[in-house]
């Protein structure tokens, strides 16, 4: 399988929650605690390098977020 | 109890937690998990996540380390702890001779307490004055009337109660405190990032205080400078994971200050300034 830049978020995703070995692309990652608010930060610094955009801290929405898919959708679309 | 008594209760259950630890626990609380009851497991279920449980076992030994830092620094022997809570710094730590501890809270909550550490058998190592007050009134007198000597240098240590007031009310405290301080009189107390209260991915738990009223309202991401304008000068600000605050057991990044949009907490010391 090629790997492609999202799976770095699921890399990064899986690295801070070693008891998981996976992690399913329409898994919410709020309600699963996957990501929470601390890590947030992380988590939108490796979407910024991943898909090389920048992320506005103050018009974040959160259901862009919620899944793997959706933080495909919202920043890896134009890839 | 009142409703903020809920706060003290599953602070306690945090700290019983830590305290349950198989090794390496930051402090040793063997009151908490009885102090920690009825609901205090539950609702720290319910609020669970988001490095709360590291938070609060780093917030706890920092005010430990602290408190015996300043009375080991200075010849400070009063101390009050303002909206006490489930704290049981009386009965863990070591306090030199002479101190005098004051803990404000609640009447029903103080009752409930000393009821309650009666029952374990808990006994106090350092002299123990409660106050009955309520925060939300002019509560200096009945801590003078306690015995607290407004003459006299003070460590207050203000636990978990800054983020509960409004910006308004979080002024007039450090000012009330101020009012009451004489020269070299220090504060410890911590408080939250304005993101934190701002952050989509902290709304859940945000409402869920809300919903068992105890709101969240008051952050900084200036405290130096919040406490500046209210008489007090920071001499340590630290956040969770850096040395001296739980340093190897904060599970994220501490993040540059520089950095917008991250979730902080804050761990204060200070000293009062002049009117």
């Amino acid at each position: 399988m090629i790997s492609t830049r999202i799976d770095e978020v699921r890399a990064w995703i899986l690295s801070r929650h070693p008891e998981r070995e996976s992690v399913a692309s329409d898994e919410n990652l709020i309600e699963s605690r996957l990501v929470d608010s601390l890590s947030f930060v992380e988590l939108v610094y490796t979407i910024e390098a991943a898909a090389d955009v920048e992320i506005d801290f103050d018009a974040i929405d959160i259901q862009d977020f919620q899944t793997i898919s959706a933080i495909e959708k919202a920043f890896f679309a134009r890839a | 109890m009142e409703a903020v008594s809920y706060t003290a209760q599953w602070t306690a259950a945090a700290r019983a937690v830590e305290t349950e630890r198989e090794s390496g626990a930051l402090f040793e609380d063997p009151f908490a998990r009885a102090l920690a009851a009825p609901r205090g497991f539950e609702l720290l279920e319910e609020y669970g996540g988001g490095g709360l449980l590291p938070f609060i076992a780093i917030r706890t030994r920092f005010y430990d380390d602290a408190a015996r830092a300043v009375l080991a620094e200075t010849g400070i022997r009063q101390v009050v702890s303002v909206a006490t809570g489930m704290d049981t710094r009386a009965f863990r730590l070591d306090w030199p001779e002479g101190t005098v501890l004051y803990e404000v809270d609640h009447g029903g909550l103080i009752q409930e307490k000393r009821a309650r550490l009666a029952r374990l058998g808990a006994s106090a190592r350092a002299e123990r004055r409660e106050v009955s007050a309520d925060l939300a009134t002019d509560w200096l007198p009945a801590l003078a009337h306690a015995g607290h000597d407004p003459n006299l240098p003070t460590l207050w240590l203000a636990e978990g109660l800054f983020f509960f007031l409004t910006e308004e009310q979080a002024g007039g405290l450090l000012n009330t405190l101020a009012a009451a301080s004489a020269p070299g009189s220090r504060l410890v107390t911590d408080m939250v990032s304005r993101q934190l209260l701002r952050s989509p991915f902290n709304q859940s738990f945000l409402a869920a205080l809300k919903k068992d009223g105890t709101p969240w309202r008051f952050g900084t991401d200036e405290p130096e400078e919040f406490l500046a304008a209210n008489r007090w000068k920071t001499y340590e600000v630290r956040e969770p994971g850096e040395p001296g605050a739980g340093e190897g057991r904060w599970p994220y990044e501490v993040q540059p200050r520089a950095r917008r949009g991250v979730s902080r907490s804050w761990l204060i010391g200070a000293e009062v300034t002049g009117a």
